[in-house]
């Protein structure tokens, strides 16, 4: 502790003032301004008449100088609110200034109150919205109008052009609602074939190929739009279609008949001059014309297989293309696949020309084979449905209709093609025969005239012919009818009397039958005749025999009239040939003379002589007419 | 379907069954027929179960080697009034009995067949067979058939006429008892009568004790 220093002591000033200091020496102290008072004091120091940011840094710097100054000087303000009311009352003078003003206004008179041009006010949201939308449509209509725009011109450019182009995929679209087409690496392949798709057992790859015609659009047609034949076809196609090789061409099947020949085939040499050219067709009618080769191919190759399985007589043979198949002793039925194939250079060559082409047989080749890939393909719907899938309608009804043994094997019998086809094909060859034997025998006889009706309920293997003789003018005394049913091989001769006859394909038999039959009628006619004028007959035979003619058809037929009183005898003999023999006897005779032998008088009722009638010259149209006229005449004169 | 006649030919006291069938084959040998294959008419019966409720019912089930796809149904239902109830089924019939086993039960021991072999001699067919019911001899049973004719009063008497030829006395002057019912003999005859009669036949071989 040093002696030199002395203790000072360090106190904070005073902060609040002493107001008193009491004789105890207490010190009172003025109360601290409370934050109003204090507000007070400093709001008396603003000076409301200069009011400016300087002049507030100015004012700052004073207020600050000004408390400090405040705090040394003691002087207590007057009034605080002083000021405030001095500048209260500068407030109120320039209020009462404008309002004067504001009433000299008013009148007009002498002060007017210009508008300031003020700025637009701000538009209300909900205007904004409405245009703000507006324009937005605006936008999107003129987007949708230049699309309709260009859809428009591209139809009406399509339109334009479709009069000369068709578009491919349209083309497709088209071809693909006929066809079966498939994408196979970037190639189009459709097929041709019936393997499968309808039932039938042939296979064949038959497949063709689309491509697009970029560089030949004007050779390709496209296939007319409306079945109008008259429609010219101008449309030239964007499609191109390749057939196989082997299927291009045209093939059909041709059936005719033909005599035995000694050579089993034999072949035309074709010279260049007839050949031609196809012309270009549209791709359907390509296609189908290619299938149709296909389909023909498919039927010959059938016939084939069966003509080397069947067992007949006469074996078929299968040679090149055509089959021979026999029908008849010396008439023999051929069916040949006649393709024209295109040669190198696009001409075709033309085949033989076939004589006689049965278009009937042909059609019915088609159907058979058709008929066989249904019977493939399609099953019945059996009734009930949970009976067995497959067997025929027959069949299924076997058990509730109690069949028995012999329908069952009936049912199990089935044909081959080629059987049907000659089947239809003798019947054909039957009936024509038929019909030439008795278009001749129509035309040849005149006296019994013939009438032939064809009855028009047929089918492919049975008709039916009424033949009706009779003559003319006594067609209600007597009329011969015959019913004749022809079948494959064999014709079914009914007569009036109810005889059956059973009469092969030889055509001479019916000829033979049908004279017998005429021969019948005029005696028949005649006795019937004889009984309408009172005659009556005596005796008749039918089946006199044709003698030692050369001739051997027909019959010759007799009968012997004789008069209603007794006396007049008519003796008719009737050859096949229609030529008639009429003798005329008396009883008694006229002519009795009793001789060494026979001595009385009675026996000139017997023995009677006949003499014959000059037929030509007698009067009448007909044989039966002359009888009539011969039998009036004789019975009239018993009178004389 | 020509019009049948089924006959029970009794068997004489000293022949055994299968020998009175030999006799009647080489009878109508000696009349010329043919024979041509055999022929089997069978003939199995179930009956309702418990199942069912009211009075037990019976349903024959028949086959003729003549129909093979057929087959012939038959129930009785005894309940006042007693009705046959026929039917002609396709085979898939003996399934749905199969079927049913539960609800009808079939009673093996009366299974009857008639066996034998048939004869075609000119528009007549006949059949003598004989009749085992579970390899027990019943009887013999000669068929004939009429083919031309399906109408049995037409064509009774020539019928008549031929089995006494090689039947003799056997055969009565009046129609069988099935035909004199229900004017049968001017109806159109069908397989179903065939069936039936083969069926009263073999009613009446169940009810004689075994032989």
């Amino acid at each position: 502790m040093s002696t030199n220093s002395t203790s000072i002591a360090m106190e904070a000033p005073v902060e609040m003032q002493i107001q008193e200091i009491a004789f105890d020496g207490q010190e009172t102290y003025a109360p601290s301004l409370s934050m109003s008072e204090n507000l007070t004091k400093l709001a008396q120091k603003i000076d409301f008449a200069k009011c400016g940011p300087e002049e507030v840094n100015k004012e700052i710097t004073e207020i600050d100088r000004n408390e400090d100054e405040a705090e040394q000087s003691t002087a207590p303000p007057l009034w605080p609110w002083d000021s405030v009311r001095n500048k209260l009352r500068n407030a109120l003078t320039e209020v009462s200034v404008l309002s004067d003003l504001l009433t000299i206004a008013k009148g007009k008179k002498y002060v007017v109150l210009d508008p300031v041009p003020q700025d637009p006010p701000e538009p209300k949201p909900a205007m904004m919205m409405v245009w703000a939308r507006k324009k937005s449509f605006a936008g999107a209509a003129s987007v949708l109008f230049s699309g309709a725009e260009r859809l428009k011109n591209s139809l009406i450019e399509a339109q334009k052009n479709r009069s000369t182009t068709a578009d491919f995929h349209i083309e497709l679209l088209r071809l693909r609602q006929n066809f079966r087409l498939k994408k196979v690496n970037n190639t189009i392949i459709g097929d041709l074939s019936y393997y499968r798709s309808s039932g039938s057992k042939h296979f064949h790859r038959g497949t063709f190929e689309v491509t697009k015609s970029e560089d030949e659009p004007d050779k390709l047609l496209s296939p007319p739009c409306s079945p109008n034949p008259n429609s010219a076809n101008k449309l030239t196609s964007a499609l191109r279609v390749t057939v196989p090789g082997e299927l291009q061409g045209i093939a059909s099947i041709k059936v005719y008949f033909q005599k035995d020949q000694d050579s089993l085939c034999s072949s035309n040499l074709n010279t260049p001059d007839t050949a031609f050219s196809i012309p270009e067709i549209d791709w359907q009618r390509k296609l189908e014309v290619a299938q149709n080769v296909l389909f023909c191919k498919e039927i010959f190759n059938q016939l084939a297989k069966e003509a080397v399985q069947l067992q007949s007589p006469i074996p078929h043979v299968v040679v090149g293309n055509q089959i021979l198949a026999s029908i008849f002793p010396g008439v023999q039925l051929v069916i040949c696949l006649s393709h024209m194939e295109m040669s190198t250079d696009g001409k075709a060559s033309l085949p033989p020309p076939i004589p006689r082409h049965d278009q009937v047989l042909e059609h019915t080749l088609h159907q058979l084979l058709r008929e066989l890939h249904e019977k493939n393909a399609h099953y019945l719907l059996p009734h009930p449905a949970s009976a067995p899938l497959g067997p025929s309608r027959k069949r299924s009804c076997a058990g509730p209709y109690a069949m028995d043994r012999e329908e069952f094997v009936e049912m199990t019998e089935s044909q081959t093609m080629l059987e049907q086809v000659i089947q239809q094909a003798q019947h054909t060859q039957l009936r024509d025969r038929t019909l030439c034997i008795l278009d001749k025998l129509a035309t040849q006889y005149k006296d019994p005239l013939i009438s032939v009706h064809w009855l028009w309920l047929n089918s492919p293997t049975y008709a039916c012919i009424k033949v009706t003789i009779f003559a003319q003018g006594y067609d209600e005394i007597y009329r011969n009818l015959v019913i004749i049913h022809v079948h494959d091989t064999y014709l079914k001769c009914i007569s009036r009397d109810g005889k059956v006859v059973q009469l092969s394909y030889e055509s001479m038999e019916l000829k033979n039958y049908i004279l017998c039959q005429i021969c019948r009628h005029q005696i028949m006619a005649v006795q019937y005749l004889a009984k309408a004028m009172g005659w009556q007959c005596v005796a008749n035979s039918f089946n006199l025999g044709s003698g030692t003619l050369v001739e051997t058809f027909g019959n010759a037929s007799s009968c012997i009239l004789v008069s209603p009183v007794g006396d007049r005898l008519i003796s008719i003999h009737c050859d096949q040939n229609s030529r008639v023999q009429v003798s005329v006897a008396q009883t008694p005779r006229k002519d009795f003379f009793p001789g060494q032998l026979v001595k009385e008088r009675k026996w000139e009722n017997l023995g009677n002589s006949f003499k014959e009638v000059q037929w030509e010259k007698m009067i009448g149209k007909n044989f039966l007419g002359k009888m009539e006229l011969l039998m009036t005449s004789l019975t009239s004169s018993w009178m004389q | 379907m020509g019009v049948t006649i089924l006959l029970s030919y009794p068997v004489p006291e000293n022949k055994t069954g299968p020998q009175t069938a030999e006799l009647l084959i080489k009878r109508i040998g000696a009349l010329g027929a043919v024979q041509s294959g055999q022929f089997l008419v069978d003939c199995e019966t179930f009956s309702s179960g418990p199942t069912m409720g009211g009075p037990p019912r019976t349903v024959h089930v028949l086959h003729n080697s003549e129909q093979p796809a057929a087959v012939f149904a038959l129930l009785e239902s005894p309940g006042p009034p007693p009705k046959t109830v026929p039917l002609v089924a396709d085979g898939l019939f003996d399934l749905l009995m199969l079927k049913m086993s539960s609800i009808y039960a079939s009673k093996k021991q009366t299974r009857m067949e008639a066996r034998g072999t048939r004869f075609e001699i000119a528009d007549f067919l006949v059949k003598i067979g004989t009749v085992t019911m579970s390899s027990n001899f019943k009887g013999v049973l000669v068929e004939v058939e009429y083919r031309p004719c399906f109408i049995a009063g037409n064509c009774w008497e020539l019928m008549r006429e031929f089995m006494q030829s090689f039947l003799g006395s056997v055969v009565q002057n009046t129609p069988p008892p099935y035909f004199q019912v229900h004017n049968r003999l001017n109806d159109v005859y069908q397989p179903l009568d065939t069936i039936q009669q083969y069926l009263d036949h073999f009613a009446s071989y169940r009810k004689v004790a075994g032989l």
